[in-house]
């Protein structure tokens, strides 16, 4: 590409269809706050479904909700809080130029985001344990011919005693269960799938300002990954009440 | 035309320096949305009025509150949309703007009973199995 | 349009490289980030998906010339005319302008030397190809019998290949997210100095409505599909009615997305026909904010209206009465659009090239196709004609009238443009002739037939075999409109190799791609930056009518010939 009539400014180096640098960062900014609007949709449909069937079935999702581990919600809701701010400060230092801090703001970030996934896996573990994934194993409440409904997970008991909660028996209807589950799963799901794109995204941002790629040139990079970054937690803080504290 | 914009002062990182969000509000924010999400599970579980506690609409509300604000500080500090151009702003804005939309079909759930007939499911399936190859009418 | 020059070019000028000969290689064109050559590429890959849906098309008409079904069983015909519908609307209908003569056009249009993404634009190609890719699989390995609208619970019980046919669907929404976020950005910030939002061509207008629609609505079908998907494939229940769930619910989901699609399929086409007109009618377009402003009130009305597809589901009857009301309000803005290019052409100096009787044939047929949606956005008239053939009349009369003669109109208007080159133009409107024809004699049958009572999606109709007339009608019209699809083929494809060179502006049009880039552009477009000083629409009818004299007699000879 030829940058024979890209201006000389101060700033970074321009790519060939933009005159300056202030130009392709507000339009870079422009492109990922009109993929997030494309993103608050995408997950809107979704609250918009868990609102139509929280709204129809409140009492049996109230007493199928006691199912969950708030106690691991909100140590997953912590855990997105500080990934957030470690992100907020990768990008105020890559604004400063200061490339150690927000390389290692940015580790931080990928540790946290890890660690949102390990609590997820022992969620779900004890989920599937418990034959609570909407599959075709799904069971909830009472069995004819059982004497209680009381199934075990590894998953369970692996947790220290500070995040473990009282076992509630399964009351409810179980096919509204089911519902509840499905989309449980569904929303958590597909915010976990989310959280391992950041990661991905982190990890390839890091690497590539480590071997200096002429991909980066300012700052803006960091500033869209974590504008994806913080978009995932703005998804958690509401998806953490509407599931794990369900009022009566 | 691009040529007349004398006033670039970039820092090292290549950003406008009145772009950038000081390390005190970062650290103020982040207290905040701690300080919210402890709100939230204390209100959840102790929250000392028991006529409150019991009322599914004021906790519900609270608990929301509390998010929306939580989301406010995200978006508008931390995304930066506090010191971003104004299609910025208006992009952020529009886009939860617009997921409002979607509860239009709430006006539908409101409006009509979505009780399925009691029983309904014992009756055997007119769509299983189909039989269209061998028996075209 | 004025505009000015400005600076001056360190490269050296009157090279005769443009975008196509720059690189030879085949990766040069596979890993091309130019805007040009992705538009091209689109061309062939959205030419090969309409080939294939075309083949369904004729399948299901060629079913329909007997009472009885000749060639297909029942599960055959199923999966027929859901080939028919999938690939029409979410390989072709849905991205034809958008990726083509959007890609292409909007950087020239706006003065900019590329889009403001060009990587992404690469990628949205790919994702697109991909996408239709997985739907032709799931083709092969046994089709899909729930019809483009894969209502549940038909879809989740089907055992049928959706589940790979909708994650091809999702694929391609993100390609034409990608393609929307794209244009968002390219309008709002490439724009050359001087290009006021009011200097814009009509076509950006409409392609930036266009964008806003595709980046709200289509992410809320894509995670619609997408439940569909995971429902059939773990067993989650989220529109199973046995646990709760509503079926409707999937119904609003979907429309939520799929009405206002029918707005990003002819909002691009309102956009090509407002350039067309003005340029062959030597005229500026009449009421250009009006215009500029429908564009967005179609935008933005068209999400509040999809109920109008729900009449006859449980939807409540208030809410049935909200959405028939709005669509009604909807039919202003499209209206104003008629009026103004009818309005355009007066006191014009109007001349019947090519594309201007695209552009005619455009705006006949969509004002019939839009009339009649009145009658299915009115709830009472909607019960009797909703799923019958009128219905199916109604929307090809939009989408194929509307969209595809708009689409051909701009190609032959931009066909100068894109490949240096002028196509024979007796065959030009020969087969613009022969289109309009073959198209009303295929779909107003079907009008009839509908009101009459034949439902569709049935391919026997034994029970009133005195509606066959209509249907041989209506294959004969479908051979002629095949016919006329062949035509541009042809002589545009031996254009390319024989045709006359066209100048850079074979037209004498306005705007920036006519006036300020050579034909074909070179690879960044303009050679110097540009200011933009006036309005794009500035032309004299009665200055411009001399140019056409000389025209004439050209034309006449090349009949002769």
């Amino acid at each position: 590409m030829s940058h024979s009539h890209t201006k000389e400014t101060d700033g970074p180096e321009v790519y060939f269809q933009y005159e300056d640098i202030e130009q392709q960062q507000e339009t870079y900014l422009v492109g990922m706050w009109s993929f997030l609007v494309t993103e608050v949709m995408f997950f809107g449909a979704l609250f918009l479904i868990y609102t139509l069937y929280r709204w129809k079935f409140h009492d049996d999702f109230y007493l199928v909700h006691e199912q969950l581990n708030w106690k691991m919600g909100g140590l997953n809701t912590l855990i997105l809080l500080t990934s957030s701010f470690t992100v907020a400060l990768a990008v105020h230092f890559a604004q400063k130029g200061n490339t150690k801090l927000q390389m290692r703001c940015l580790f931080a970030t990928i540790l946290c985001a890890f660690g949102f996934l390990a609590v997820k896996t022992f969620e779900y573990g004890a989920k599937i344990d418990h034959n609570l994934l909407p599959n075709h194993h799904f069971q909830y409440g009472h069995v004819e011919g059982e004497e209680e409904h009381h199934v075990e997970s590894k998953w369970d008991k692996m947790l220290p005693s500070v995040l473990q909660v009282e076992k509630k028996e399964q009351h409810g209807n179980p096919q509204r269960a089911r519902l509840f589950f499905s989309i449980y799963f569904t929303m958590t799901g597909l915010h976990g799938l989310h959280v391992i794109i950041g990661i991905i995204c982190f990890t390839a941002l890091m690497i590539l300002i480590k071997i200096k790629s002429s991909l980066i040139t300012d700052y803006v990079p960091t500033e869209m990954v974590g504008l994806y970054w913080h978009f995932v937690d703005l998804v958690w803080i509401f998806l953490y009440p509407l599931y794990y504290l369900i009022p009566k | 035309m691009a040529a007349d914009h004398g006033h670039h002062e970039y820092t090292a990182g290549g950003a406008h320096a009145h772009h950038i969000l000081p390390q005190k509000t970062i650290f103020l924010i982040f207290g905040l949305l701690l300080g919210g999400m402890a709100l939230t599970i204390w209100a959840a579980f102790f929250l000392p009025v028991k006529s409150l506690l019991e009322n599914t609409f004021f906790m519900q509300s609270l608990a929301l509150g509390i998010a929306v604000f939580k989301a406010y500080l995200v978006v508008t500090y931390f995304m930066g949309v506090k010191m971003g151009t104004r299609l910025v702003k208006i992009f952020a804005i529009g886009g939860f703007v617009w997921f409002f939309v979607l509860f239009v079909m709430m006006a539908d759930y409101v409006s009509r009973p979505m009780e399925p007939v009691v029983g309904w499911e014992k009756v055997p399936s007119s769509a299983l199995p189909r039989d269209t190859v061998k028996n075209p009418e | 349009m004025s505009a000015t020059v400005v600076g001056q070019s360190s490269a050296k000028p009157s090279e005769p490289k443009n975008y196509l000969n720059a690189d030879h290689t085949l990766k040069s064109w596979l890993l091309s980030v130019d805007h040009k050559r992705i538009g091209v590429m689109y061309l062939i890959a959205v030419t090969f998906f309409f080939f294939i849906g075309s083949i369904a098309a004729a399948m299901i008409r060629y079913e329909l010339t007997s009472p009885k079904g000749i060639l297909l069983s029942s599960e055959v015909y199923n999966k027929t005319f859901s080939a028919h519908g999938i690939l029409m609307v979410f390989q072709f209908l849905v991205v034809v302008v958008p990726a083509v003569l959007g890609n292409f056009l909007i950087p020239i249009m706006i003065g900019a030397r590329d889009m403001a993404y060009p990587r992404l634009n690469l990628l949205s190609l790919y994702m697109f190809i991909t996408g239709g890719f997985l739907i032709l699989t799931s083709f092969v390995l046994g089709g899909v019998d729930a019809g483009w609208t894969f209502y549940v619970p038909l879809s989740t019980i089907s055992e049928t290949q959706i589940s790979l046919c909708l994650v091809g669907i999702f694929i391609t929404g993100f390609s034409s997210i990608f393609t929307a976020v794209n244009f968002i950005g390219t309008i709002h910030k490439m724009r050359a100095p001087g290009m006021t939002w009011y200097r814009l061509p009509l076509f950006i207008w409409s392609h930036y409505a266009t964008a806003i629609v595709v980046i709200l609505g289509t992410p809320v079908v894509a995670i619609t599909l997408f439940l569909v998907v995971v429902e059939r494939g773990f067993g989650f229940g989220i529109f199973s009615p046995e646990l709760g769930g509503d079926p409707v619910l999937f119904q609003h989901l979907f429309w939520f997305y799929s009405h206002p699609a029918v707005y990003i399929m002819i909002l691009p086409a309102f956009g090509i026909i407002s350039e067309i007109i003005s340029c062959f009618s030597r005229r500026p377009i009449f009421g250009y904010r009006f215009v500029a402003y429908s564009s967005l009130s179609i935008a933005f009305l068209g999400f509040l209206v999809w109920g109008h597809h729900m009449f006859l589901s449980s939807q409540s009857v208030l809410q049935g009465i909200i959405f028939s009301l709005i669509s009604f309000i909807l039919a202003v803005p499209s209206a104003v659009k008629v009026f103004n290019w009818t309005l355009t052409m007066v006191k014009g100096s109007v001349h019947f090239s090519t594309p201007m009787l695209y552009a005619l044939g455009f705006m006949g047929l969509f004002v019939i196709g839009g009339l009649t949606g009145l009658y299915l956005a009115s709830v009472d008239t909607d019960v009797h004609l909703t799923g019958t053939y009128f219905i199916v009349a109604h929307f090809h009369y939009v989408m194929v009238g509307g969209t595809i003669l708009a689409y051909l109109g701009g190609i032959h208007f931009w066909w100068p443009k894109m490949f240096g080159r002028t196509y024979s133009e007796f065959w030009g409107r020969l087969s613009a002739m022969i289109i309009f024809i073959g198209f009303n004699l295929t779909f107003f049958p079907q009008f009839m037939v509908g009101y009459l009572g034949m439902p569709r999606r049935y391919h026997y109709y034994y029970f009133a075999p005195e509606w066959q007339f209509y249907h041989l009608l209506s294959t004969a019209g479908s051979t002629v409109l095949g016919f006329g699809f062949l035509l541009p083929a042809l002589y545009l494809t031996y254009s390319l190799f024989k045709g006359k060179k066209a100048g850079p502006n074979p037209w004498n049009a306005k705007g920036l791609e006519w006036e300020y880039t050579s034909s074909p552009p070179i690879t960044e477009n303009f050679t110097q930056p540009i200011l933009v000083t006036d309005s794009v629409y500035d032309y004299n009818p009665a200055e411009d009518s001399k140019m056409y004299e000389v025209d004439e007699e050209a034309t006449v000879e090349d009949m002769n010939k």
